[in-house]
């Protein structure tokens, strides 16, 4: 792609350290993010040299003959727009004979090297000499103050498109507007006479201008916009019905001016989501309690003197069905998150009875490959059941005290994990032998406590080969391969402490992310998503905010979600 | 224009499934609209199920919504008084609110049919503010027009919301708002900046690439394109 003049491959040589990034960034891929770090040695006028570290630039040839000749440099890299707001510093380090220099950028590969930046086409500039800026044109207009041995900066905010200089740490005011819209910019210097000498500042250092204040508001005023933008209607609608159902459409235009959505309709939608979120994750009570003031608040409300729209009647319908359907709704949360938290205790055989008795679909479902999967983790269980009587009869035979590595691994569960965790106890016992029972052996000696680890060992070699006898027909490769991979751990006298796969299949979190697994099923078995829309309507806003960064719309860099929605205060 | 970027639905999936977010950020957006929509006892129900601290006591949401509840059914004197006695200087310092306030009053009156009252206190109340600001001016003739169409369906629209209940919860919002706001507490639901955002990112986005779109209901993804 590139040309032969412009190999790019500059920075390569001699890599600097990547400075920090100039405006804080949020977007994760790293070639849209490149910023400019050095001078070029390439694309540069002869009579200039660049340091090893791409930063200083000195003028050291005869000096221009004609008044408006010069020498220009431009940086290896081009700003990436996804940055915001860039900007840059040089500082006048000799002024040499004149100290005629010209600040500013390029845009495009191809920007004749010349002339001062401003004085060609595509280029900008800010004149020491005059202190008139230039943009792309033979005369100037007066703009700031002339400089000498100053320190000047130069931005470019891609969410307006203007450019702005700094003399010394101050704002000198927007100089440029509509630049950098469709076409790459490069920060860019000229200079004309012998001796003139330039370190350039992009961001190895502090700047002199507070620019992360500067940003500050610019990502203030972006998130104002958005917050005034109104929410459109078809955000309410089905794909489908959007464009063939007519009466929507007649609807929309009577009562919803400019297609916004009314308060009413914003609230009804956000409480949908609300509730989805909420008996996704199995917080019964208060989903409950949210329905509940709901409906109260509904009927205080005096009945509407006209239909409002008819979404809006949909959602009266179904919350006027009353109690009934309230109670239904939380037993089926109740019945859900019991069985979720039973894998999540360990009591494998509650979770596959209950499901049975309750959701027979989910072991229909694949064949059984979830009632297949969950007498797996009891088979794994019941091995941990006998490899920690085996471990407790050791220690109790060393030392008597106790190891309290199993009450750790409980405190390890992660709450991210999505599981609702509301039932403390169930996580503190947490199905793996608890350590205080075993933690001391009674006093009938060890005989007996060997017995029961033979018994706990042969009941678990027991289940092992049902189980291998009620799959042996199924040759799914998803089974064989999960069946060999539990039935191995048998051959690892404390599968916990081995490591890599083994210790993967009998951990916690397995046990948790098939509490999961098992949620999920549940849930699609119901005609639920498996991820609740809240969570998709944030996943899917972040992506698309993402791709505007990735599409040079440099608004994006501060429409910051994460800061925005989820700063803790 | 250059071509527009097509990314296709799984392509998209993927990059959902990428985001960093948390159970814990999402059970905050949770509180927040729980709190300030004033859901009282969902929030204290939930912090006790997600185990969150919740950001205010839970009294100053419950009178925030007898405030608001008043104001659904048609008191507004009794909002007026229950909001001065939380804070007097929050109508002091907000005219545009005590005006709105007043507007509501009226709208109440004629709705009850209380004619001479409604003019009354229009006189009384509304005209000499009307004639300080041009805005209040212009609500006080959409408000004073609601006595000419006697409320008629054949009013224009414009006119007849005012006797909506959705005008009755814009002046609740707005109060609500106001409160949340004397209270440094955030006035704005996280969950409507997310639906803004949405709105904003994909508006932008439509410009520019071909990507699946989100029906925020179900939370399902439709390619529109077609393809």
């Amino acid at each position: 792609m590139s040309p032969p003049t412009d190999s790019d491959d500059d920075s390569n040589a001699s890599p600097p350290r990547e400075p920090p990034p100039v405006s804080p960034v949020l977007l994760p891929p790293v070639h849209v993010l490149r910023l400019p770090t050095r001078w070029s040695d390439q694309v540069k006028h002869s009579s200039l040299s660049v340091t090893a570290d791409g930063r200083d630039l000195s003028y050291n040839g005869s000096a221009c003959t004609g008044e408006r000749d010069a020498a220009a440099a431009r940086t290896s890299h081009p700003i990436p727009p996804a940055c915001g707001i860039y900007y840059y510093e040089i500082e006048i380090l000799s002024k040499g004979q004149k100290g005629h220099i010209s600040v500013g950028l390029f845009a495009g590969r191809d920007v004749k090297l010349n002339r001062l930046p401003g004085c060609e086409m595509n280029s900008w500039g800010y004149h020491s000499d005059s202190g008139c800026s230039f943009a792309a044109e033979k005369n100037g207009t007066p703009y700031g103050p002339t400089y000498v041995g100053d320190i000047i900066g130069c931005g470019i905010d891609f969410t307006s498109h203007k450019a702005f200089f700094t003399k010394n740490g101050t704002l000198l005011g927007n100089a440029f507007e509509g630049i950098g819209k469709d076409i790459e910019l490069y920060p860019s210097v000229g200079l004309q006479h012998n001796g003139e000498l330039i370190r350039v500042n992009f961001g190895h250092e502090p700047f002199k201008f507070d620019i992360d204040y500067h940003v500050q508001q610019q990502r203030n005023s972006t998130w104002r916009k958005i917050l005034s933008t109104p929410l459109d209607v078809t955000l309410l609608l089905d794909g489908p019905q959007k464009h063939n159902n007519e009466d929507r459409d007649d609807s929309k235009g009577k009562h919803t001016p400019q297609s916004s959505i009314s308060e009413a309709q914003t609230r009804s939608m956000m409480n949908k989501l609300v509730l989805s979120y909420l008996i996704h994750h199995g917080y019964a009570k208060t989903a409950q309690a949210l329905q509940r003031q709901e409906m109260l608040l509904k009927m205080k409300l005096p009945q509407p003197s006209k239909p409002v729209t008819k979404s809006g009647d949909q959602d009266m319908d179904m919350d006027a069905n009353g109690s009934t359907e309230e109670t239904s709704l939380s037993t089926a949360i109740e019945r859900r998150t019991r069985i979720v938290n039973a894998v999540v205790a360990g009591d494998i055989d509650l979770a596959i009875s209950e499901t049975e008795k309750y959701h027979p679909i989910v072991f229909e479902t694949e064949a059984g490959l979830m009632l297949f999967k969950l007498r797996c983790r009891k088979f794994v269980e019941l091995v941990l059941e006998a490899s920690e009587l085996k471990k407790r009869l050791r220690t109790s035979q060393s030392k008597p005290s106790v190891d309290d590595d199993v009450m750790e691994m409980s405190m390890d569960v992660d709450d991210d994990i999505t599981i609702a965790r509301h039932s403390d106890n169930a996580m503190g016992t947490n199905g793996f032998v608890s350590s205080t029972t075993y933690s001391t052996w009674p006093e009938k000696g060890k005989e007996s406590a060997t017995t029961l680890v033979e018994q706990a060992l042969s009941r678990a070699i027991a289940y092992g080969q049902v189980l291998a006898n009620d799959y042996k027909a199924d040759t799914r490769s998803e089974v064989r391969q999960l069946f060999k991979r539990t039935f191995a751990i048998v051959a690892w006298d404390d599968p916990r402490e081995a490591g890599g796969l083994v210790a993967e299949v009998v951990s916690l979190e397995a046990r948790i992310n098939l509490a999961n697994e098992l949620n999920q099923t549940i849930l699609r078995s119901q005609g639920h998503p498996t991820r609740p829309a809240l969570e998709t309507l944030c996943r899917h806003t972040a992506t698309c905010v993402t791709q505007l960064g990735l599409l040079g719309v440099g608004a994006a860099a501060f429409a910051d979600m994460s800061r925005e929605l989820f700063s803790e205060t | 224009m250059p071509p527009k970027h097509v990314i296709r639905k799984d392509e998209w999936e993927r990059r959902l499934h990428d985001v960093q977010i948390t159970k814990n950020e999402l059970n905050r957006l949770i509180m927040d609209y729980l709190v300030i929509e004033g859901y009282k006892s969902a929030a204290e129900e939930f912090s006790q199920e997600a185990n969150l601290t919740p950001p205010v006591d839970f009294e100053s949401i419950e009178s925030r919504m007898d405030i608001r509840e008043a104001l659904q059914r048609g008191d507004v004197e009794e909002a007026i008084t229950r909001v001065n006695d939380l804070n007097p200087e929050i109508l002091d310092t907000n005219p545009a609110l005590y005006f709105h306030l007043q507007q509501q009053k009226l709208i109440e009156y004629i709705r009850q049919g209380r004619i001479a009252e409604a003019i009354q206190f229009a006189q009384d109340e509304l005209a000499p503010r009307g004639e300080e600001n041009p805005e209040f001016l212009t609500e006080l003739e959409r408000t004073m027009a609601l006595l000419a169409f006697e409320s008629s369906p054949s009013a224009p629209p414009a006119i007849l919301e005012l006797l909506s209940p959705a005008q009755r919860m814009k002046t609740a919002g707005e109060v609500n708002a106001a409160i949340l706001e004397s209270l440094s507490q955030g006035k704005e639901v996280k969950l409507v900046g997310l639906l803004k955002l949405l709105s904003w990112g994909e508006t932008l986005l439509e410009e520019k690439a071909e990507f699946p779109k989100l029906m925020v209901r179900d939370g399902t993804l439709v390619d529109r394109g077609g393809s």
